[in-house]
């Protein structure tokens, strides 16, 4: 494996007369992994994918894809580059086919050939020949991923792909996705808002708001939380007292009653079977325990301060 | 290169909007045609002999008046000595024959201008406007290739349209008047005399410095519709300018530098008439003129569109 990452932002900043939208972003994205990058509306994600892409320039700082900065070396760089900026718009008055042939046109060594393999990968064998403007949008969507596919990129960039899609198609989505990175090596980068989504697709995530980068990790760490501490909920006859009953004991992180009625606590795993001793003892009844899954819903949340829109 | 030319092309072409323009050119000249051979029925055969009688005789009596106007006046004066060469050297006028209709077609170029102008506008800001732009600058070809491939494709544009209305027009009028007097002469009056000119010569010339003002307006369009996200505003602004600047230039007349305005040069076929804008203007001056504007907006164009953030 190359240990030379497939995208590298390096301080990158983009500013809009005096406004800051990109703050001092770096991060690298190695090969063959599917990339996150997550945020609320209007976070920059867009503004980060068309720096990445060449469609915005660079206030300061740099971009290299394969090593080859997207500024001075745009014919180089861009080449290894597939993607979708916001919404796969194509020529309406065009059949898909004749979309297709146009990008095929752009980048050498795209045959014919190539270019049915994509129709057929994407499933639209049977409407290639009808103008655009009758496609539905899961079908332009599809179209936009083979437009993106067509000359064999080692970075696939999809901006808010599963935007318009029903389940089934951000399942089918995701599968492709896998099937790409394990079959040709391809690294894929995807945003998103929804985070849920991110946390199927993704082998790592990166989150922004505001246009800084806030967090990075894997999407475990994400998930599961940090190994010692968990948070538990016990649903319990009377909440309140139980809080102060269980305050007494050492090792509580945090303490809380959620909004239909259970008690949370955030403690090691050992604690478990003391916290039930203690309120059996002081007589209040316990009903239920169980693990809280954090999503990554609620990490983000949290990170981000209740989300709140950049 | 050939490619993204091939690719512009596609976009024009396999585009109904583009042959229902061309549809209403032909209609257009068509409709014209007709209605001139209708006019110049009576000079067909013989009859163009009585036709020119009686014009020179309307002339003679026009000129008899003392307030007429300046231009008329030179007009009827020039037109005179060539009637009577055509009489006196029985060369036929061309009213009566398909060169009449051919060369009032190619007057029509106006609708061509028209037509580039649409097209041109709409050939940049269209990406813009439906966000096609995003998926076209991310491939392996420079913005400076991608604009200079959709110029050649309104330069190759504007000359199908070119070659259209001629083959329209000759075939049209050779049907309605039938295929003779193919080698009939022109006359002009130019310096004090009458001369012969080669028709078909004459006519290329007119072609020829029609397509170098289209060339001009394309450039305009152009210029405009790499400043523009909205297709609409750019056509409608390209057109407004074009026919803007055209009547402007009339309220301008009056003043020496208007010489050195746009829309004085873009007509070169005033020199082919002998009736410059400006007493003193030439065809090397005009041209000089539009190489400037030429290179002027071409740089424009060029600016905007390559150091243009693709946002929004
Ligand atoms: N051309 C621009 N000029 C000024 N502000 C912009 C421009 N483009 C985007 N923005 C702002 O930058 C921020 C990031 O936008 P965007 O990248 O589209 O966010 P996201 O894709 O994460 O929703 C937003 O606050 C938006 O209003
Ligand atoms: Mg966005």
């Amino acid at each position: 494996m190359s240990s030379e990452p497939i995208i590298s932002l390096q301080n990158v900043t983009k500013r809009v007369g005096r406004k800051t939208i990109i703050d001092d972003l770096t991060f690298d994205v190695p090969q063959g992994e599917i990339f996150g990058f997550l945020g609320p509306n209007g976070a920059g994600k867009t503004t980060t994918i068309r720096m990445i892409v060449g469609l915005m320039s660079i206030t300061k700082g740099q971009i290299l894809i394969k090593g080859k900065n997207i500024k001075t070396d745009f014919e180089q760089a861009i080449r290894h580059v597939g993607a979708i900026v916001e919404n796969p718009e194509m020529y309406k008055y065009l059949s898909g086919y004749h979309n297709l042939v146009h990008y095929a046109r752009m980048v050498p060594g795209v045959t014919k050939e190539r270019i049915d393999e994509v129709v057929s990968l994407v499933k639209l064998e049977n409407r290639i020949h009808e103008k655009v403007r009758k496609y539905s949008l899961g079908m332009r969507q599809r179209l936009g991923v083979a437009q993106a596919l067509l000359h064999r990129p080692s970075l696939l960039i999809l901006d808010e792909p599963t935007n318009g899609l029903d389940p089934e198609g951000i399942r089918e989505l995701r599968d492709y996705l896998r099937f790409l990175t394990r079959t040709e090596g391809i690294t894929v980068v995807v945003s998103s808002h929804l985070l849920s989504e991110m946390e199927l697709m993704c082998d790592r995530v990166a989150i922004i708001q505001r246009g800084k980068l806030i967090d990075l990790k894997p999407v475990q760490y994400f998930t599961h939380g940090s190994d010692t501490f968990q948070t538990y909920q016990f649903e319990v006859q009377m909440p309140e007292q139980a809080i102060a009953i269980i305050r007494r004991i050492e090792g509580i992180q945090e303490l809380s009653i959620s909004e239909d009625g259970l008690l949370e606590v955030t403690t090691e795993r050992e604690q478990v079977p003391a916290i039930l001793e203690l309120l059996v003892q002081n007589q209040i009844r316990v009903y239920g325990v169980q693990k809280v899954r954090r999503s990554l819903e609620d990490q983000f949340l949290e990170l981000t301060g209740g989300g709140q829109i950049g | 290169m050939v490619n993204l030319l091939l690719n512009e092309n596609m976009k024009i072409y396999r585009r109904m909007r583009t042959w229902i323009l061309v549809g209403l050119m032909a209609a257009f000249v068509i409709l014209g045609n007709f209605v001139m051979w209708h006019e110049n029925k009576s000079a067909q055969g013989d009859g163009w002999r009585t036709e020119l009688m009686q014009e020179k005789e309307r002339w003679t009596e026009q000129l008899k008046k003392s307030n007429l106007d300046e231009g008329l006046r030179t007009y009827y004066t020039e037109r005179i000595p060539v009637i009577d060469y055509h009489l006196e050297h029985n060369i036929r006028s061309p009213q009566g024959t398909m060169w009449n209709g051919i060369n009032e077609s190619a007057s029509l170029g106006i609708l061509i201008t028209l037509l580039t102008i649409i097209i041109a506008g709409d050939i940049i800001a269209a990406e813009f406007s439906t966000g096609t732009i995003k998926l076209l600058l991310i491939r392996p070809s420079s913005r400076i290739k991608i604009l200079l491939s959709k110029y050649l494709a309104m330069l190759l544009f504007s000359m199908v349209l070119l070659l259209t209305l001629f083959v329209i027009s000759f075939l049209l009028n050779g049907i309605l008047f039938g295929f003779k007097y193919m080698d009939l002469p022109l006359l002009h009056f130019t310096g004090g005399q009458v001369v012969e000119q080669n028709m078909i010569l004459h006519l290329w010339k007119t072609y020829l410095l029609n397509g170098i003002s289209t060339v001009m307006y394309i450039t305009i369009a152009f210029m405009i519709s790499s400043a523009f996200r909205s297709s609409a505003m750019a056509i409608g602004f390209s057109i407004g300018i074009v026919f803007a600047g055209n009547i402007l230039l009339e309220a301008l007349q009056r003043y020496e530098w208007s010489k050195y305005l746009l829309f004085a040069n873009t007509d070169l076929t005033q020199y082919m008439e002998g009736r410059p804008f400006h007493d003193g203007m030439t065809l090397s001056f005009s041209i000089g003129v539009l190489a400037v504007y030429f290179l002027l907006f071409n740089l424009v164009s060029w600016l905007m569109f390559t150091r243009r953030d693709v946002a929004g």
